[in-house]
């Protein structure tokens, strides 16, 4: 039986996807057998404007090397218009976790649409090496030697 | 975590899960969690004897919260969540971790995809201990149905429904009923008339004592929810009319691929190319003639225009490659002697009766030559002067290797179906999604092929995919059967994970009501706080997000619930999963 190897640094990554085309997306992903990135851990929430900007903070404070929100393309929210919210906030969250000394690039927004299953398990691939690249997120490291 | 005796069960999905996910040590682990009093695998937890064993435990072990760790909760939410009620547990303290479509389906190595899947009910567990009983509101259904769409799968589901005795609105935004059935000759495979069938159908519809046609008239906005839509409508561009109703179906069809782009088929600059639309009102008018007036002695037929090329459409338009064995049946008894040529890519001539047509067809002096349709599309070109046809198709012969030459007087290219370019209008209207290529998206492709992601709205026909008459048909009466059984029930309970305001925290901001798509929010100047009015409220979660005071919640998705999600997942503790003790990152 072969060892989990801890030493390579495999990020961890908490997406937020829209019940009605992200994480449907993300199904039809699986119903087509798409091999992707195992690091993306998926929450679902009803819409992207549901995504309080605690929720990425505290994805961050728990240890998350990055954040991953999907929601439906421009002009097609199921709640008319959650997306465009979730897109303003984030361009603000991106600001903020930047004077907070967290690399802006953590945070990552893409419309992945009901039928978009291919495109979602690249962007889980895309989003690996990004954080890959990136290196661990230090944040909770450095709140529990404060604390 | 919040106290609580919750059960775990593990899914195996047969092998689906239970193959990459090493089920039976993810059950033994989870069960020494704190809060877990107990913990199971099972081979398929959706089936009866699986829903048992938790309704079993939920009474024996007075288990207050559930967690299933199984396929997406899209598929089987509502199947556990009506195992908790028949056990008597209020049907909201479920919480599903969706380890096949996330997790097994997806990796291809059987230790990480069991750490991940850890993670998951490890997120799973701490979100339900956080989840409260909701009461469902019951709300009257209005036996009324709106169907959008005159063309024979919306003609044929109101039919159904108003033999049943209920009312039902019929819009069509064209000036008669009967769609693109109406512009069809004959129906394959049995070469019947259309018009024999569709003609008492429009009669019937006209003028049933429940359905009430409003021809030419569109629609532009719908509200409610399912049992109580509204709308306003102005028939014929007259005066408004305010029409309520309970259920929604979508019958809009599709329209026919403009072939013009497709340069090798030179559809536009020569003028004897046609499209299988412009063939058809020829079959109707009974003369197959050339645009000089001429008996074409040489016919080619090409498929697959705009169908199944990564350019122009993926998909497959289903219908055509029989349309066309129908064309080569009418050609060659309107003309004994003419060449006719059937230039295809694979012959898909299924349904009943289908094959058997192309059997007796391939008898009947037709030349069948077969091309790839994603590359080498065949090139039509005028001829010269002096050759005895007006055009040359030059093609490279799949079966037998040669680029031929193949003479044609008229060519008729079978143009691919495509979703109406009003389609996401009509989407937005309805509140239905719709798939990459604009054709509408159905609740779940194979158990709920009739439903949307929108309760109470149907969609049926072409809207839906490319399909042919009896398909659009007995999806028509499908939809129709469920509108009967949510009429016949009167009541629908409908879900209250809508958001709630904390009166004592709320600051009277308003910054709800600026974000609510619903205008579902009002303020109470007297108290000095917000309203949810959770009829309107749809549940998105906006105002939840916005809200500064935390006075929000929204219901089912609470901070609290999603916070202890989140920490769920990232805090692995001591669990032993596979050979690895895994420390905290």
């Amino acid at each position: 039986m072969r060892r989990l190897n801890m030493e390579k640094f495999e990020p961890k990554i908490i997406s937020f996807l829209c019940n009605w085309c992200s994480y449907t997306g993300a199904d039809l992903a699986g119903t087509s057998r798409m091999k992707y990135a195992h690091n993306i851990r998926i929450i679902r929430v009803m819409c992207s404007g549901r995504v309080d900007p605690t929720f990425v903070l505290k994805s961050f404070r728990e240890g998350a090397d990055g954040v991953l929100i999907c929601g439906c393309h421009p002009g097609d929210c199921h709640y008319h218009e959650g997306n465009y919210k979730c897109m303003r906030r984030v361009e603000f969250l991106k600001r903020y976790i930047k004077q907070m000394g967290i690399d802006e690039r953590r945070i990552r927004l893409e419309w992945i649409s009901a039928s978009e299953g291919k495109q979602f398990a690249a962007l889980a691939d895309e989003m690996r090496e990004q954080i890959a690249s990136l290196g661990p997120c230090r944040v909770r490291k450095v709140i529990e030697n404060v604390s | 975590m919040k106290d609580s005796r919750i059960g775990v069960y593990i899914c195996w999905c047969g092998n689906n899960i239970a193959k990459m996910v090493d089920v039976e040590q993810l059950a033994e682990e989870i069960g020494k969690l704190e809060n877990v009093i107990i913990s199971r695998d099972y081979k398929y937890m959706c089936s009866d004897p699986g829903q048992e064993l938790v309704i079993k435990d939920i009474k024996e072990h007075q288990l207050d919260r559930i967690v299933v760790a199984a396929c997406s909760p899209r598929i089987h939410e509502l199947t556990f969540r009506k195992a908790l009620e028949n056990a008597g547990l209020n049907q909201y303290l479920l919480e599903m971790a969706n380890i096949r479509e996330h997790v097994s389906w997806v990796h291809t190595d059987r230790e990480i995809a069991t750490v991940k899947a850890a993670d998951l009910i490890r997120a799973a567990i701490e979100k339900v201990s956080y989840h409260e009983p909701l009461e469902k509101l019951s709300v009257d259904i209005d036996p009324a149905t709106l169907i959008i769409g005159g063309g024979v799968a919306g003609m044929s589901a109101a039919l159904s429904i108003a033999e049943a005795g209920k009312q039902v609105y019929l819009l069509e935004r064209d000036e008669k009923l009967g769609g693109h059935a109406a512009d069809i000759d004959l129906s394959f495979p049995y070469l019947n008339s259309v018009a024999s069938f569709l003609g008492p159908m429009i009669k019937r519809v006209s003028e049933h004592k429940h359905i009430k046609v409003y021809k030419g008239t569109t629609i532009e906005d719908i509200f409610g929810y399912i049992g109580n839509f509204e709308t306003s409508i102005k028939p014929n561009g007259g005066g408004k009319e305010e029409l309520k109703f309970g259920h929604i179906i979508v019958a809009t069809g599709l329209k026919a691929y403009d072939p013009t782009p497709i340069e090798n088929y030179a559809y536009g600059r020569i003028k004897d190319v046609i499209t299988s639309s412009e063939f058809e009102q020829m079959l109707l008018s009974g003369k197959i003639l050339t645009k000089q007036g001429k008996v074409p002695e040489h016919v080619a037929i090409i498929h697959c225009v705009g169908s199944r090329n990564n350019d122009t459409h993926e998909y497959c338009s289903r219908t055509c490659c029989t349309t066309a064995l129908k064309y080569a049946n009418q050609l060659r008894s309107a003309l004994p002697d003419a060449g006719i040529y059937d230039l295809y890519a694979d012959m898909r001539a299924f349904g009943k009766g289908c094959e058997e047509l192309y059997t007796s067809t391939s008898g009947r002096n037709i030349m069948f030559l077969m091309f790839d349709p994603e590359k080498n599309l065949p090139v039509v070109s005028e001829a010269k002067q002096d050759e005895e046809c007006e055009m040359i198709i030059r093609m490279e012969e799949k079966m037998s290797g040669e680029n031929i030459e193949v003479p044609a007087d008229l060519v008729i290219l079978m143009t691919a179906m495509e979703a109406r370019d009003d389609a996401k209008d009509i989407s937005h209207i309805a509140g239905i999604s719709m798939c990459g290529n604009n054709f509408y998206i159905e609740k779940h492709p194979k158990l709920d092929p009739v439903a949307t992601t929108t309760d109470g709205v149907y969609i049926v026909g072409t809207c839906q995919g490319p399909k042919d008459i009896p398909e659009s048909i007995s999806q028509a009466r499908a939809a129709a059967a469920r509108v009967l059984a949510g009429i016949l029930r009167g009541t629908v309970a409908v879900e209250v994970t809508t958001a709630v305001v904390n009166e004592d925290i709320c600051c009277g901001c308003q910054t709800c009501i600026s974000v609510c798509p619903y205008s579902a929010i009002t303020f109470d100047e007297e108290k000095n706080v917000s309203e949810v009015n959770e009829v309107i409220c749809k549940g998105c979660g906006s105002c939840g997000s916005a809200c500064p005071t935390g006075a929000i919640r929204s219901r089912h998705y609470t901070d609290r619930q999603i916070l202890s999600q989140i920490k769920g997942m990232l805090n692995r503790g001591k669990l032993k999963i596979t050979q690895t003790i895994i420390e905290e990152a």
